[in-house]
């Protein structure tokens, strides 16, 4: 899986835990809300049936208060005349608290005014047919009720009381629907959300799952990619090494291969050598028959003119034959030393570094004295190494410091050494002749060799230092110039194990 | 010697071959020479068709063996000879190319006699075969019977 399509999943699901928790906070507000609101729609619908009973109980209240007054007056009974001043009393505080109710309607408001003028007037016909019965005058508390049945009060009451009733029932429909939807929508909002949120967490549920299942198959992918990839290597290891062995083998075949004619060719030369000495020396005896004294002793040819001419130009030939074998063997020797050493296996041991380099330079002390040089050996760091092969590599350089002094220029060589990140640096610096910048490359190459042709070698020593040092896991340079010293840099592993070069053996 | 030895040579190189007799013939040693080019013929010869060395019963042997051989190894046919109850008294001399410590340990161990590596230098090489013809005119071979 890409970096892309993780963050871009990893943005998804986030923005889905946040959906989730905005329609969480959205149905939790909008039912805390509706709630309410249904309370408030319960409440105005409580209001109303409220405000009706209070109606009916005022409409009661004057009823009872007209009743009462038509018995006393029939009666002039006493119960009659508290009975209807009871409920004349309480006919007032019932309307004010009506008027309280539905105060906050306009139109009903309008319609209390009307009902209270009413009652007003009704209460005093009341008082004023009452007074007539208490003044002991019936008939004309009758005629003054007659005369109020013409005004028309009741009717009034009647009337008025009665669109308020409606009026009220109308609200009290209005509000209960109101209410009724109220709690439907808080009911509906509910459902909505809670399925809302189950279907975020399937949803969320999933893309975990899906998200786990390609991380599972990303590792999987990962494991065999990782596996997959040590194989490769192990297989480019053995295959290298392999090669090299394909190579080391192929030296050594071909080096001894090349021995064997170089055998026959230098017997045989010899023999040829030998040859050519018998017949020289027959053809001496043959034309040198001395007419006096002894025929020459043996061994001795006395020759003369072209004949000695010819035995000069036979062991000529025969010195070029013969130097140019010698010269091919010690190349093959070479060669079959380096696939020798190529074959060897290291055997890392703890190295006293200075003492070994001071061993090599009390070998090499008269060689040293012959070119009046000294050898500085500054303290070095230690190593865990292959002795044999440190041995070469120090020997080498030290030899070829001396060996290549400037004549007669007292001679200078230093070794110094220090550590960094695990690598040892070895520095062999001498105030010699120098190698020109453009042979650096060639003077490690096998058989090669640069500079002023006056010393004996076969171009090797580098050559073999330089494979030495790789085969240790480290690295060589040189700086140099003509004229002016040369300073090869020997960087080592500090502890060589079998490990990190053996691959190679 | 007290019995007529025979020099059997095992070299592949006719070169080779030629100058080691020549050579031996220097040092003034004249017993019968038998040389192979090859290892088949060489072992066909030493242990006989049957491969049981029993027709070289009774004759006294002395091997000359190189080790670089176009058909199989002097290692291979040194350790027939040394398993061989009828070969296996008979001295061993490998005379080769090869100067590999591993190798010359390796012939000693499995019971090589001498081992001579040729030396390019002919004086060298000369002198070589001559001091073994010395060493053949004075070793004591025991026949080849048990």
């Amino acid at each position: 899986m890409t970096a892309e399509a993780h963050r871009r999943r990893a943005f998804w699901q986030l923005l889905l835990i946040a959906a989730g928790l905005l329609v969480l906070t959205v149905i939790s507000a909008g039912s805390v809300y509706l709630v309410n609101k249904a309370r408030d729609d319960s409440k105005w619908v409580i209001h109303t049936i409220e405000a009706e009973n209070q109606i009916n109980a005022l409409l009661l209240e004057i009823r009872r208060a007209e009743s009462s007054a038509r018995g006393f007056l029939l009666t002039q009974g006493p119960d009659f005349q508290s009975d209807h001043e009871k409920a004349v009393a309480s006919i007032i505080p019932a309307l004010d608290k009506l008027t309280r109710q539905i105060g906050d309607n306009p139109a009903q408001r309008e319609s209390i005014e009307k009902l209270s003028a009413a009652i007003k007037l009704r209460l005093d016909q009341f008082s004023r047919e009452m007074n007539f019965v208490k003044q002991g005058q019936p008939d004309n508390a009758v005629a003054f009720i007659r005369e109020a049945a013409a005004g028309n009060t009741t009717t009034t009451i009647g009337n008025l009381t009665n669109a308020m009733i409606r009026e009220e029932e109308r609200l009290f429909r209005i509000r209960t629907a109101n209410s009724d939807r109220s709690q439907t929508l808080a009911a509906s909002m509910t459902g909505i959300g809670s399925g809302l949120v189950v279907l975020l967490a399937l949803i969320s549920t999933w893309l975990v799952r899906r998200s786990a299942r390609a991380r599972d198959e990303a590792e999987a992918r990962l494991r065999d990619a990782n596996s997959n990839l040590e194989a490769v290597v192990h297989e480019r290891t053995a295959d290298l090494r392999e090669a090299n062995d394909e190579i080391q083998r192929f030296a050594y075949i071909v080096s001894h291969d090349l021995r064997s004619p170089l055998v026959n060719i230098m017997g045989f030369t010899s023999e040829l050598e030998e040859l050519g000495g018998d017949i020289f020396r027959r053809v001496s005896s043959l034309t040198h028959v001395p007419a006096d004294g002894p025929p020459p002793a043996d061994g001795q040819i006395a020759l003369e003119g072209p004949d000695q001419q010819l035995a000069a130009d036979f062991s000529e030939a025969l010195g070029f034959i013969k130097s140019s074998i010698a010269k091919m063997d010690r190349l093959i020797s070479a060669i079959l030393n380096l696939t020798r050493e190529g074959r060897r296996e290291f055997q890392p041991e703890k190295v006293d570094t200075r003492g070994l380099i001071e061993a090599i330079a009390s070998t090499l002390a008269h060689q040293a004295s012959e070119a009046q040089a000294e050898i500085h050996i500054d303290p070095l760091p230690n190593l865990v190494s292959d002795r044999l092969a440190l041995e070469q590599i120090f020997s080498n350089l030290i030899d070829n410091a001396i060996k290549y002094l400037k004549n007669g220029v007292p001679g200078e060589i230093r070794i110094r050494g220090r550590t960094k990140l695990g690598y040892a640096i070895f520095e062999i610096s001498d105030n010699g002749r120098g190698i020109d910048p453009k042979d650096h490359q060639r003077i490690f190459d096998l058989f090669r060799r640069a500079g002023t042709q006056d010393k004996q070698g076969q171009g090797i020593g580098l050559a073999h230092v330089r494979a030495l040092v790789r085969r240790l896991g480290g690295t060589m340079s040189l700086s140099s110039e003509l004229n002016a010293g040369s300073t090869f840099t020997i960087t080592l592993p500090i502890t060589w194990n079998a490990s990190n070069r053996n691959a190679d053996k | 010697m007290t019995l007529p030895v025979t020099i059997i040579m095992i070299e592949d190189d006719e070169g080779h071959a030629r100058l080691i007799e020549r050579n031996i013939r220097r040092s003034g040693v004249n017993n019968e020479i038998v040389s192979f080019a090859n290892g088949t013929d060489a072992m066909r010869h030493l242990f006989g068709a049957d491969g049981s060395g029993l027709v070289q019963k009774g004759n006294a042997l002395l091997i000359l063996l190189d080790l670089n051989l176009p058909d199989m190894t002097g290692i291979d046919i040194l350790k027939q000879i040394k398993e061989n109850k009828y070969l296996k008294a008979s001295p061993v001399v490998v005379l080769t190319t090869t100067d590999d410590s591993q190798e010359i340990k390796r012939c000693y161990e499995l019971g090589c006699n001498v081992y001579i590596t040729k030396p390019v230098n002919y004086e060298n090489f000369a002198n070589a075969i001559r001091q073994l013809g010395l060493f053949f005119s004075v070793i004591q071979v025991p026949p080849a019977a048990s």
